[in-house]
């Protein structure tokens, strides 16, 4: 699968304000509805907190997929962000979350959905890759840690 | 190419008319035989799977053989009718009933096309590729060579119809058993096992064009020309431009037949007219030059990409399992044990070097792109069993006249050792280490198991399903592999990893590199089965539920 076509300037946010799991949901989703067509924000935001309430989104080493499945998009939409300092996410080793991959896609439409999920989680097995991305600052720095 | 059958069928008419027989007679002959055929082909399949652990296609050719004409079928006396089965101008078979195998024939490459996954042909590993025509290749002129090399059996030229048929029929391989043992052994994902599952796809599309190009030759030497080099382009150009030609035909217009042929709503009826256009392209097929078979197969990868090609496997399953042995077991009735025996050594050494020309064919190959002797052995031994087509391309070759009963048997004989020795074979070289080269183990193509518990075999099926369906939404190819146990291969692009149900476990063998992906599609379906659950909570409660439904059946 190829990264660089899923991902732009515009899907990356490089400083996270929220403090909170709820609150940085809803940022992420308020960011890929500014850029990207989503028809009802609410129900998008209900869909990935559905989802993360049956299963925390935390994985380990400061990594969060936190995702939803949703007909109030037509397509994936993906975003990337970072928080330096890191969120209590309820991550499976308990630590805070820095590196947050928010999907939403479409319930009833076929697509390498969660395959995106999986390819991007293989590039952040990479402790480097993790350390770099949480100091890079800037989304045109992170896109290209991630695309090149 | 039925120089045999037509004229015994003449013959057999003429002595019908003789004897005051009536077609009413020969038809109730042919039901008494096929009764017989049918109820021995299946339990000999059934002893040959549950005893043997061997492929059913073993025990319906054995029962063939102890009901056949040659042993006990002679022995058989109808009163007032005489023998139950017997020779007729050295062709075991009645006419009808030889129709009727050769039906099941078309039946059986019909569905080997749709079943074809033509996907994985397109785009699969470039070692697939080279395993299949490596062993290919070998297997053909090893098998034609050792027909020449051969003294005293009258064929002296490589281009004699029937060294080249020797050479044919050594070529496919029945990739059935060893699909059996790969799961058996949680190897289907390994790089050895996905080569041979890949190399056994590019093995029955060469070998079926390879089929198509020796009737060329064939037909050309039988009506008295002599094939030289030049002669042999064109008739494999003819033989492969049919090929291509009418396959990209029937995939580009495929879609459009079969929308054409939903206009009639129901399913019985769109799947007995995709099958009456696979026997129009099988004769077809023959008129050209070519087998019947060749038509079928093509007619059913044409139709392998469309969305009907599930429903037509389904609705032929019953047709098939019921004809499809009668096929063989007709096969293992033509072996003459007396006509054998001059040629039991040549047999035995043309089924040998069968072996070794497999196991060398594909497994230099292997050894030379990226596996280890180990590895190279285990691929080679993988793609040593022939079978079905094997068994077709013979008998094609007796009826036509173009092999004698003697080499028939010896096809016979190869294609029974070689599924029989491939099993132990196969399992012992899956002990030990990697097969793939010191510089590759240990890398991210090393497989691994992820195996889920789950209270009860029906959860675990029901899970399966989930998965399935995901994999599906996510633009995987399924595929239900032909075994007992129920196992799905799944593949896109590079990635490729095999489910298996075993027992209350559900396993899935797959790359470490695919295992993210897996680990995530798993965890969601799991967690969308909390939903069914709250869902299960709503419903009325279950007790009334049924309470409902059974009061008032006593009163």
């Amino acid at each position: 699968m190829n990264l660089k076509k899923m991902l732009s300037k515009n899907s990356i946010l490089p400083n996270l304000l929220a403090e909170t799991k709820e609150a940085a949901i809803e940022e992420l989703i308020d960011f890929l509805a500014e850029n990207n067509s989503i028809s009802d924000r609410d129900a998008a935001l209900q869909a990935a907190l559905n989802r993360e309430a049956k299963m925390s989104t935390g994985m380990q080493n400061g990594i969060a997929i936190p995702h939803g499945k949703t007909d109030a998009v037509s397509e994936l939409l993906v975003a990337i962000a970072i928080k330096p300092g890191g969120i209590d996410f309820d991550a499976m080793d308990g630590q805070p979350c820095t590196i947050f991959i928010m999907t939403l896609s479409p319930e009833h439409r076929v697509g390498p959905h969660i395959q995106f999920l999986a390819e991007i989680s293989k590039l952040l097995g990479n402790k480097e890759l993790r350390e770099k991305l949480v100091a890079a600052g800037s989304a045109e720095e992170i896109l290209h840690l991630l695309t090149d | 190419m039925t120089t045999n059958v037509v004229a015994h069928t003449a013959q057999h008419v003429a002595e019908a008319a003789g004897s005051g027989q009536n077609i009413t007679h020969m038809m109730m002959l042919l039901v008494i035989q096929l009764a017989v055929i049918i109820i021995v082909a299946k339990v000999g399949g059934y002893l040959a799977t549950r005893f043997l652990k061997m492929p059913s296609v073993l025990g319906e050719l054995i029962s063939g053989m102890i009901i056949g004409p040659y042993a006990l079928g002679s022995k058989i006396i109808l009163p007032d009718f005489g023998p139950l089965f017997i020779e007729h101008a050295g062709f075991a078979a009645s006419a009808e009933l030889y129709g009727i195998a050769t039906l099941a024939s078309i039946i059986l490459l019909f569905l080997a096309g749709l079943e074809t996954d033509l996907a994985a042909f397109l785009r699969y590993s470039v070692v697939g590729s080279v395993v299949g025509l490596g062993g290919l290749l070998t297997a053909f002129f090893v098998g034609d060579l050792t027909a020449v090399l051969w003294p005293s059996n009258g064929i002296h030229n490589v281009m004699d119809p029937a060294a080249l048929f020797l050479g044919v029929i050594s070529v496919a391989t029945s990739v059935g058993i060893t699909a059996r043992i790969l799961a058996e052994k949680r190897k289907m994902a390994s790089p050895e096992g996905v080569t041979i599952l890949a190399g056994a796809v590019f093995d029955d599309v060469f070998g079926i064009v390879a089929l198509a190009i020796v009737m060329g030759m064939a037909k050309v030497s039988m009506d008295g020309g002599a094939v030289d080099w030049g002669g042999i382009g064109i008739i494999a150009a003819k033989a492969i431009g049919f090929f291509v030609v009418v396959t990209a035909l029937g995939l580009t217009y495929a879609r459009k037949i079969t929308s054409a042929i939903k206009q009639f709503k129901s399913k019985e009826i769109m799947v007995a007219i995709c099958f009456g256009l696979a026997m129009l392209l099988a004769g077809l097929a023959e008129m050209a030059g070519l087998a019947m078979i060749i038509g079928a197969y093509i007619m059913g990868l044409a139709l392998s990409r469309t969305d009907l090609a599930h429903e037509i496997e389904e609705n032929l399953e019953g047709v098939y399992n019921i004809l499809v042995p009668i096929f063989f077991c007709v096969m293992g009735m033509m072996v003459d044990f007396s006509a054998m025996k001059p040629v039991l050594l040549f047999g035995a050494v043309y089924s040998l070097l069968a072996v070794f020309s497999k196991v060398l064919g594909c497994g230099l190959p292997a050894w030379a792109m990226r596996f280890n002797a180990r590895g190279a052995l285990r691929i080679g031994l993988g793609m040593l069993p022939r079978g079905e087509v094997a068994l077709i391309v013979a008998g094609i070759g007796l009826a036509a006249g173009i092999i004698d009963q003697g080499i028939f048997g010896v096809a016979i004989m190869m294609t029974v050792i070689t599924t029989m020795l491939a099993p132990p074979l196969l399992m012992k070289s899956f002990n030990g280490k990697s097969g793939l080269r010191k510089e590759l183990a240990g890398s991210s193509e090393e497989v691994d198991s992820i195996d889920l518990e789950f209270p009860s075999h029906d959860i675990t099926e029901f899970l399966l399903g989930r998965f399935v369906r995901a994999l599906r939404h996510e633009e995987f190819y399924v595929n239900r592999l032909h075994t007992e146990q129920l196992i799905y291969q799944v593949r896109k692009d590079d990635i490729m990893f095999v489910l298996i149900e075993d027992g209350t476990t559900l396993r899935i063998n797959a790359a470490v590199e695919h295992q993210p992906l897996v680990r995530l599609m798993l965890t969601e379906e799991l967690l969308s089965l909390s939903d069914l659950l709250e869902a299960t909570q709503k419903m009325e409660d279950l007790q009334s539920m049924g309470s409902g439904l059974l009061a008032g059946m006593f009163c």
